[in-house]
Parts: C-alpha cells; sequence; structure tokens
C-alpha cells in the first residue's frame, strides 16, 4: 500500500468555495521542510510535490496525468496490418511476432527480476520502490494505465546510480580536480547498463524551487484553490468557468 | 594497396553494404552506407515509424503517409514504446514495407546487407533478445550491431561542432570526452562518453520526450478550447510550428495573461497568436497568424455555407509546454529539468572527467529544434557550474539525422566495422543469450 498522508488543508474555515492561498508557486522559504518529520519526508520521497498538500485522489489523479501524456499509443488504435503474413521462419520469431505484450508489461518483467536479485538473502537491498505503490492490475484492466513509475522515481539499489546523489555537490567544485584514477576509470568503463527504472533521472534537489502552480482554466498562476476539488485557478473569472464545466468534485 | 576490404571479397561474411538504422518511436533514419563514399545527411532518409489509419479507415504504412493529405482524426498504431521496439508485428511490416517491398531507395536483400542499429539507452534485456533474433533469423541479416544511440554520435566529427576554423575531420575516431544530450521523442536522455565508450552508470533519462509535449499541448487545448484528442498529428503540427521555450517564464506568463476582472490588460500580440486549423478539404495544413479577437469573436456568426474558418487560440501553451523540458514538476512530474538532470548524470563521474564533459556537450534530437532551447539549456547550465569551468554545448547541424550520421561514418569504416558486427554464423553458432552480453559488454572499440 502506498503510504499517503492526508495532510490537513492551510486554510480550513469555511469559505464560499474559494480561498486564496499563499502562492507556494515563490516563496523560497517554502522549500524547506522539516528533516525531522520522517513521515513527511518519505511521502516526499515517494512522490509527493514538495511544499504541496495533495489527498490521496489529486495525488491519484496526478498520476493518471502523467500516464495519460506519456501514452505511446493511443487507446482506441487498435489498427490491424493489412495483408498480414502468418508465416513465421523460426519458433523464436513466432513467439516475438505473436506477442501482444505492451511496454509496460516489459518494464514490470524488469523491475520484478532486480528486486529478486535484490532481495537474495544477505543482500539487503532494498526493493525498487515503484513497486510498493503499484495498483492490483489485470493484464488487461482499465487500472493498468496508471504506472506507479510515471509519478514515482525508483530508488535504484545500484551502486553508483541516482540514489543519495541529491546531497553529493559536484566534485568539479575543487579548482584543480584530482588526477584521473585508471583503475577506477576503468572499472566506471566497464560497469554494464542499468535497468530502466533506474536510469531515471531523480527529483530536483533541495535547493530547487518548489513546485509551481497553474490556472486550471487559462495557464497563468494558480493563486486561488478550489474548496471542492482543489483545483488551481487564476481569480474569479476563472473561477466561475471552472465551477461550470471543469470541477471535478461532484 | 588495394581497397579495404578486398582481400577476402570472396569469402567475406561482412557484406559491402550497411543499412544504418536510428529505429525512432517517430520516425525511422534509415540509409545505406558502404567503403565506396563518405556519408552525408542527404543519404538518411525519414520515415513515419507508424500504421495509421484515417477518418476514411484508409490504412497507411509508413511512408506510405507522405502521399496523406488528410490528417483529421488519424489514429497511429507505434511499434515502438518509451524508445524500445515493442510491437515486433507492425515493426516487421514496416520494415517489410520499407526495406524488402519497397520499390526505390531503401531496397535491400538482409542476407547481402550489414545492419547497424541505433536503439534507446536502457532497453531491457529481453526486448534486446527479441530485437536480435528478429534481425538473425526473420530478417537474415548479414552481419549485425545493436548500439544505443549515443554511442554512435561518437563516430561524428564533434571538433567541428564546437569550431567554425576547425578542418572537417573525416576520421571516426571519438573525442576523449563527450556528453551527448539527446532529447527526441520518446524521452530525453544523458550520456557521457569516455573514448567513444558510454558511461553507463551515469546514463539518465527524463520522462519528458516531443510526445510528451504534444500530448500536453493536446490536453492543454481540449480543456481550454476545443476538443483535439484525436487530433495528434495536427497538436504535433502546432508544437512544432509554435512552440519556443521562454528566456523568461515569468514574463512571458505575465504577458499573456487577460488579467483579473476589475484590472483587464492587453495581451502582448507577438506571442498569442490564432491557429487557423486545416479543414483538409481546401487545406492540408494549418498556419499561425497574430490573434486578432474581432475574427475569433466572429467565428460564430461565419456562414455554414461557405468556407469556414476553425481557429485555435494559442497562448501561454507556446512556451508552457516546452518549459516541461526544464521545469518537468510543473505537471506535477517529480523530475529534475533538463540541466540539473546533466549535473545528476555528472555527479557520478570522477572529477578530472566532470570539466572535459562539460567542455564537450552535444544536443541532438527533434526538441533541440525548439527556438531558444539551446540558449536556455546554456544559461540554466551556467548557472549551476562554477564560473572558472568552461562551457561548450553545440547542437548537431542535423539533430534528427545526426545519430544516423555517426552510425554511417562507422560503417564507412569497414575496419571499424568489422569490429563490431557479429556475422549470422557466429549468431547461429552462439545463440541470443551471448550476442546479448556480447553487445552489453562489449563497446565500439572492443578488439582494437
Ligand atoms: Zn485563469
Ligand atoms: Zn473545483
Amino acid at each position: 500500500m502506498p503510504h499517503i498522508e492526508i495532510l490537513p488543508n492551510t486554510g480550513a474555515a469555511p469559505a464560499p468555495g474559494w480561498a486564496y492561498v499563499p502562492d507556494t508557486g515563490y516563496d523560497p522559504s517554502k522549500v524547506a521542510f522539516n528533516p525531522k518529520d520522517r513521515k513527511r519526508q518519505a511521502a516526499r520521497l515517494g512522490g509527493m510535490p514538495t511544499g504541496l498538500e495533495l489527498s490521496a485522489r489529486q495525488l491519484t489523479a496526478v498520476q493518471r496525468r502523467i500516464a495519460e501524456l506519456e501514452r505511446d499509443n493511443d487507446a482506441r488504435s487498435g489498427i490491424e496490418i493489412p495483408n498480414k503474413k502468418t508465416t513465421f521462419k523460426t519458433s523464436a520469431t513466432k513467439k516475438i511476432l505473436l506477442s501482444a505484450k505492451e511496454i509496460r508489461h516489459w518494464l514490470d518483467d524488469e523491475d520484478a527480476l532486480y528486486t529478486n536479485k535484490t532481495q537474495a538473502p544477505g543482500g539487503g537491498a532494498r526493493a525498487i520502490t515503484s513497486r510498493v505503490i503499484k495498483p492490483a492490475m489485470g493484464a488487461k484492466g482499465r487500472r493498468a494505465t496508471i504506472t506507479p513509475r510515471a509519478l514515482t522515481p525508483a530508488v535504484p539499489a545500484f551502486p553508483g546510480s541516482t540514489s543519495g546523489l541529491q546531497d553529493k555537490a559536484l566534485e568539479i567544485r575543487s579548482a584543480v580536480p584530482a588526477p584521473l584514477d585508471d583503475e577506477k576509470l576503468q572499472a566506471l568503463l566497464a560497469a554494464p547498463p542499468l535497468p530502466y527504472a533506474a536510469a531515471r533521472v531523480g527529483p530536483p534537489g533541495a535547493g530547487a524551487p518548489p513546485q509551481r502552480l497553474f490556472c486550471d482554466t487559462c495557464g497563468y498562476w494558480g493563486r486561488v484553490k478550489c474548496l471542492k476539488c482543489g483545483a488551481r485557478v487564476c481569480g474569479l473569472e476563472c473561477k466561475g468557468k471552472h465551477d461550470q464545466s471543469m470541477c471535478t468534485r461532484f | 594497396m588495394p581497397p579495404k576490404g578486398w582481400r577476402k571479397a570472396a569469402h567475406d561474411p561482412v557484406a559491402t553494404q550497411t543499412l544504418v538504422l536510428d529505429n525512432g518511436a517517430y520516425t525511422l533514419k534509415a540509409g545505406f552506407a558502404s567503403a565506396a563514399a563518405a556519408p552525408t545527411y542527404d543519404d538518411c532518409k525519414i520515415i513515419p515509424n507508424c500504421i495509421a489509419k484515417g477518418r476514411d479507415k484508409r490504412v497507411y504504412i509508413a511512408s506510405d503517409l507522405d502521399k496523406c493529405t488528410n490528417f483529421g482524426e488519424m489514429a497511429f498504431r507505434r511499434p515502438v514504446e518509451r524508445g524500445f521496439i515493442v510491437n515486433w508485428e507492425a515493426e516487421k511490416a514496416i520494415w517489410e514495407h520499407e526495406f524488402s517491398e519497397g520499390k526505390e531507395g531503401l531496397r535491400c536483400d538482409p542476407k547481402e546487407t550489414n545492419l547497424v542499429l541505433a536503439e534507446a539507452p536502457n532497453c531491457p534485456v529481453q526486448l534486446q533478445k527479441n530485437c536480435d533474433e528478429m534481425v538473425f533469423e526473420e530478417f537474415e541479416f548479414a552481419t549485425y550491431y545493436r548500439s544505443i544511440g549515443p554511442a554512435l554520435n561518437a563516430y561524428n566529427d564533434i571538433p567541428s561542432l564546437f569550431s567554425d576554423s576547425a578542418p572537417p575531420d573525416t576520421s571516426p575516431l571519438p573525442p576523449e570526452c563527450l556528453l551527448l544530450i539527446d532529447s527526441s521523442y520518446s524521452h530525453t536522455t544523458i550520456t557521457p562518453l569516455y573514448n567513444g565508450r558510454p558511461i553507463h552508470l551515469a546514463i539518465r533519462r527524463m520522462s519528458v520526450g516531443g510526445k510528451l509535449l504534444t500530448n500536453y499541448l493536446k490536453e492543454l487545448s481540449s480543456t481550454r478550447h476545443i476538443n483535439m484528442l484525436d487530433e495528434t498529428y495536427l497538436l504535433n503540427e502546432i508544437k512544432e510550428a509554435v512552440s519556443f521555450v521562454s528566456p523568461s517564464f515569468k514574463t512571458d506568463l505575465e504577458r499573456t495573461w487577460k488579467g483579473g476582472l476589475s484590472d483587464r490588460r492587453e495581451v502582448d500580440p507577438s506571442i498569442v497568436l490564432d491557429y487557423v486549423l486545416p479543414n483538409y478539404e481546401h487545406s492540408a495544413h494549418g498556419f499561425a497568424r497574430p490573434h486578432d479577437p474581432i475574427k475569433a469573436r466572429r467565428k460564430l456568426l461565419q456562414p455554414l455555407d461557405g468556407p469556414r474558418e476553425d481557429i485555435l487560440p494559442v497562448g501561454n501553451e507556446r512556451f508552457a509546454v516546452p518549459e516541461l523540458l526544464f521545469t518537468p514538476t510543473d505537471i506535477g512530474l517529480q523530475e529534475a529539468g533538463l540541466p540539473e538532470a546533466i549535473m545528476q548524470s555528472l555527479s557520478v563521474l570522477p572529477a578530472a572527467l566532470q570539466a572535459g564533459m562539460l567542455a564537450n556537450i552535444v544536443v541532438v534530437g527533434g526538441n533541440s529544434l525548439i527556438k531558444g532551447f539551446m540558449e536556455r539549456l546554456e544559461t540554466d547550465l551556467r548557472q549551476l557550474t562554477p564560473t572558472n569551468i568552461p562551457l561548450r554545448i553545440a547542437r548537431a547541424p542535423d539533430p534528427i539525422k545526426h545519430t544516423w550520421l555517426g552510425g554511417a561514418r562507422l560503417a564507412h569504416d569497414r575496419d571499424l566495422l568489422r569490429g563490431v558486427v557479429v556475422t549470422r554464423a557466429q549468431y547461429q553458432e552462439h545463440g541470443s543469450t551471448w550476442l546479448g552480453r556480447w553487445f552489453a559488454g562489449g563497446d565500439a572499440l572492443k578488439g582494437k
């Protein structure tokens, strides 16, 4: 199960359906979070945007949206190949050509493979975290389009990959870099490719500006929050349009 | 001295011609290379890597689309997902259509042809195995080399990208340090290479690529204006025509805002445009013109029988969409933007290599053609690097065909080619698991 915490809303006072909210898009002081607050930190690492308070429902909506944006083939495609040949040169190519697997299946297979490897006795390494929030999915289920991969950077269980990088300043800052250690270099060059999930870019570092929020209706700054659905709008005019046709709280 | 490759011509398993194929999710970049002539961009053909079905149910395979004039509600089936060949049924139909059955151009007999195939980094091993089996067992190419695209770029003439005065370099020897950024359809990847060898532990991938940008523009246009969810082709066309990377996002966002109810503002007509949509009867493509509020309002009054004009207004979408390359968190995607992603990649390297990489950054891939992309990348990267470190960033003259050209330069040099390819006989002897290990452990200069 995902660890999803419902955090208290800032403007909890009853209001006419909207509230001005502190503009997380600008205030650098909002970047800081209490490092002792483990729960929040865990939530953040699990894909919770910095400084944002999202309900489980909103988090799912963000995940679904990103999965939709990452989609390679549209759902309606179902295009048959004209004059399809049904002869295959070998049994191996027959299997490949008749396979209906999509990329998510292949990536899940790969995740499972590496998770098993890293959970080997004595290894003590973590499982790839993206698996933890995986929704139960049937091979053809609708929910399967929501891949946790879409939102959660996997924490790779590989030496030298993104894990723990955020705190490490570039060594380049020293004026004269240490000379190239040939042995280390050869080891680096010989290292095999990372699995797909482990090569993903990590989240922005702690010093990065917080996530910007935009008006759902026109794309300007999202300075006003809809208290019904949590969406942002820029002002009363866009709030009106939002209430008419876009508010998802029903 | 006889020409290279002459000696063993009779029994040489390495064929004379090589099909160099950068098998992208959106397009194939394909063309032949041989020892006879040094390859150029002109030898590379760009072919849609899809099977498409129009409103009239007509099905188009790959280059058939060049003849299409009605892209309305066109559905696409793409064999490549996330950069990797997943659906071989469709990919085979496309390869056969272009290479075995093609009337002219790229027609070839695989048994008499070497294949140099570019793949995206970090491909799942099982998919690589499928690819290798298809190449040798179904298509039966004479010899084959599969390499990640960024590594093929190392065979290009890198020094001339950074200096107009550098003499053109025909030698395909890779530079010591190369940081290759590939921002294309499926994603944006960062690959440091040392003497042409990719440093796998440092390869990083952003989820943002051209596909995500097009889908985002489609989403924004559909929720804000007209339902365009079935118009992928058109939205891609609009994206290519109007999008730009803003040098100052906040300023541009202000310039495109209509203002509040009580403080109306004039939107900046140099940014806000009207995109006149094609109707696919009189026009196959649309065009942009400055926003005209009167015409936009008059839309509803257009005659039903005369030529009607449908307009999609585009304002902040023009720069908010490609902004995702620099600020993926704008859609809640918890990934660093490109400049910081580059620093994440470099932090894996020893200090001595980091400076060398920063001084040799080459950008390829279609997104690098978005106006303002290179300038923004350089500005933002400069802010992340110490001022005493020289920063050099260059975009390939043709960023879409550049990976292909690197592969073609490799194939042009017969000794280099011979050092990397595997023959069908070797494959038949050792099998696909061995082949996968050979390509994974081997780099382009193996055996040299
Ligand atoms: Zn608004
Ligand atoms: Zn609402």
